[in-house]
């Protein structure tokens, strides 16, 4: 029987020599071609100009042809299918694709940063503060992506541009997943395909859909800026590759002095070989990281000294067979581990409702025992004309409302790891929630409901009504 | 077929309903070539108006259809091959059909070629065998058997997209309702319409697959329609009751 499967190779493609196409000066689908700026492994990146513009944009051409690897043209395609369907700030914007079996390429725009890689080669290290900063600007760039059902999978100081305000942007898709397109990687004849140095445990063994094996790389890429050291180093071998199954990073800070246990405590639990024992999610760690107090620290925030030989060969016995822990998808984390925003009226002027909201949040934490909450108190800080109010100092005011904050929470029993207390000084309290809740991706609001006072206007009631109609998530109103 | 946009139509089983909606939510999408996958009629209560239907749909030029294994069962003796409520289905709808309807189930064929597209009620593989379509291995079997880029087929009632990998065998992924999944001619795919008329997967909604051939992309819908008429039908007509039952809940 005549067989197309005949060939190792899914594509029944035959393309000239793409340098033929794509030569600088030639136009190709109404772009004319520019300057090679880059050549990779698996794929060239040209200039090029469309019709009439001045502004270059970006080309990336696969590297194909007889003695290219069959890998480079599905990671094509792969980035291809995902970038097209991407809408995020943090990402090259996807302007055009060509066709595959013809003229393969990807238009793009240029984005105005230098790689990652770049910086710490020429640094070395990075200062506690700017690694902060990155790292945050990172958590917010990976948040965006898992929560548009992406996980990047190839993350690593190259993937990883910074521009001049520090402002985080990601590249090549060429390894990524997305849950609604066909996995063309699955079942690849090569597992663990992916950067030696910052590749997850589980991705060793073939994993593709965890969310967490981002957070695992993230981990990588800060200890990295922090020690300009590698964790698990760059083994060349599956055999060195699966020591990070077992092995633990060489404490951050026995490298560096001024590490601070908290920093020390987030960047190795995101190393943790298995995924359940890391944080489950960039918006998580981002939160974490604005908020260092609000940090559980353990035994691995204390470590000073590597382990001996005898404790890696114990925990190298205990890990003998590698079994990656259950996949969790990000848009499951976002339902089963849901960030809630509680907004609390900390004035003490409506002791009935402060009470009625804890039994509310009581209620929906014991439906998802792994959500959180964020409460958050705001000073209103128009200037009240009433007259009467105590005059307070701005830091009296605001730690007279954390710990009211605390009072309500305290019912809850919730651990630390799963709350956090945030008060903020806002003219508009509404949209300093709304915004709140979107920059933590909240599941949902909890909000008091206003008190009908005849003849008044209650600012509280313009609070519920704007927040229930510019919230992008769930509103839960507490009414008594 | 000069249309860039295909929608794919398996397992209407006598859902008039159930056609008519997905129809409506084609031509919108753009598709103006219908092409029915088999298992026209069975199991609900409107064989001879969805007959018409697609007969009229073809004289115009706009559809063409292939052969199930129920429409088979029209004019060939299913009884050890079918279920016993399924059987009695198709017993009931033989006394309903016209002899012009028997002759046009009996003349419809088997498996069609057009460009490098292959129609098949079930697998390309021994169409006439009716093999289920339910792993990498089944469809693999019927991509090489049908020597197309696309194979399109029915049978099984869940939507599904068998696509092939890096080391050339078939991996099955689900598609999300609505979405543009990138098909591209440069690798191999066999695609599961979905039932119109009796879909199983818990969801009463009817589904249907439309291409857009020049986009190369695909796109696996879910329609409402009304599902409560069509199970009164079923009791009307004196069907089996569990038959009326099942596509409430999408059993």
């Amino acid at each position: 029987m005549f067989s197309l499967f005949q060939s190792a190779s899914p594509y029944s493609i035959d393309i000239e020599a793409v340098d033929d196409i794509f030569q600088t000066g030639k136009i190709v689908d109404g772009f004319r071609i520019g300057n090679e700026v880059h050549q990779g492994g698996m794929a060239t990146l040209k200039e090029a100009f469309a019709d009439h513009e001045e502004e270059p944009i970006l080309l990336k051409i696969p590297r194909v042809g007889k003695d290219q690897p069959v890998e480079n043209l599905i990671c094509f395609e792969t980035e291809l299918t995902i970038l097209r369907s991407l809408n995020s700030p943090y990402v090259p914007r996807f302007i055009k694709g060509g066709n595959l079996a013809k003229t393969p390429y990807i238009a793009m725009s240029i984005i105005p940063g230098v790689a990652l890689e770049k910086i710490l080669i020429e640094k070395k290290q990075l200062s506690i503060e700017q690694t902060i900063t990155i790292a945050l600007n990172l958590l917010k760039a990976l948040q965006n992506l898992h929560a548009q059902e992406v996980i990047h999978l190839d993350l690593k100081p190259d993937n990883v541009l910074i521009d001049d305000n520090n402002e985080v942007y990601l590249i090549d898709f060429g390894l990524a997943h997305h849950s609604r397109f066909p996995d063309l990687l699955a079942e690849e004849m090569r597992k663990g395909i992916g950067s030696a140095p910052y590749i997850s445990p589980e991705q060793i063994v073939g994993v593709r859909e965890d969310s967490r094996s981002d957070i695992f790389a993230f981990g990588v890429i800060v200890y990295e800026m922090l020690s300009g050291k590698l964790p698990f180093d760059n083994p060349q071998t599956l055999s060195g590759l699966k020591k990070r199954f077992w092995a633990q990073a060489k404490p951050l800070r026995s490298i560096r002095t001024d590490v601070p246990p908290w920093l020390q405590e987030i960047v190795l639990r995101c190393l943790e070989p298995f995924a359940k024992d890391r944080y489950q999610s960039a918006t998580h760690i981002r939160q974490l990281l604005r908020e260092p107090s609000t940090i559980k620290l353990t035994e691995r925030a204390e470590r000073l000294t590597p382990l001996s030989f005898w404790e890696n060969m114990n925990r190298w016995f205990r890990v003998a067979g590698y079994e990656p822990s259950p996949i969790l998808r990000s848009e499951i984390i976002y339902e089963q581990a849901p960030l809630m925003v509680a907004a609390i009226d900390v004035s003490g002027e409506n002791e009935p409702m402060f009470e009625r909201m804890q039994r509310a949040a009581s209620n929906i934490m014991k439906v998802f025992p792994e959500g959180r909450i964020s409460c958050i108190g705001i000073i209103t800080s128009s200037p009240t004309f009433e007259g009467e109010r105590e005059i307070d100092s701005a830091s009296g005011q605001f730690r007279r409302h954390l710990v009211r904050l605390k009072d309500w929470a305290k019912p809850l029993n919730m651990s630390e790891e799963h709350i956090s207390y945030h008060v903020f000084e806002a003219t508009d309290p509404a949209s300093k929630i709304v915004e709140f809740a979107k920059d933590n991706d909240a599941a949902v609001i909890l909000l008091g409901a206003s008190r009908f006072v005849p003849n008044r206007v209650v600012p509280w009631r313009s609070v519920m009504t704007k927040v229930v109609e510019e919230a992008q998530c769930s509103v839960h109103i507490v009414r008594i | 077929m000069t249309n860039s946009r295909i929608a794919f139509f398996a397992d209407v089983h006598s859902n008039l309903e159930a056609l008519e909606a997905c129809l409506d939510h084609a031509r919108q999408q753009g598709a103006e070539k219908f092409v029915f996958l088999g298992d026209l009629v069975g199991y609900n209560a409107n064989p001879n108006e969805v007959l018409e239907r697609v007969m009229q749909l073809i004289s115009l030029g706009q559809a063409v259809a292939i052969r199930g294994n129920h429409d088979t069962a029209c004019f060939e003796n299913y009884k050890d091959k079918m279920n016993p409520i399924a059987h009695l289905a198709i017993e009931w709808t033989i006394s309903k059909l016209s002899n012009e309807h028997i002759d046009f189930l009996t003349n419809l064929p088997l498996i069609l070629h057009e460009e490098d597209r292959c129609y098949v009620h079930a697998s390309a593989y021994q169409p006439e065998a009716w093999h289920y379509v339910t792993d990498g291995l089944s469809a693999w079997r019927s991509a090489e058997s049908s020597e197309k880029i696309y194979t399109f087929s029915g049978h099984v009632h869940e939507q599904a997209l068998y696509y092939q990998s890096s080391v050339g065998k078939l991996i099955c992924f689900t598609p999300h309702p609505g979405d543009a999944v990138p098909t591209g001619r440069h690798r191999r795919w066999v695609a599961i319409a979905g039932s119109v008329g009796q879909p199983r997967d818990n969801n009463p909604k009817a589904n249907y697959l439309l291409f857009d051939a020049e986009n190369e992309c695909t796109y696996f819908h879910r329609v409402t329609y009304n599902h409560v008429l069509t199970a009164d039908k079923i009791m009307s007509a004196g069907l089996p009751e569990d038959l009326s039952k099942r596509l409430l809940k999408g059993l």
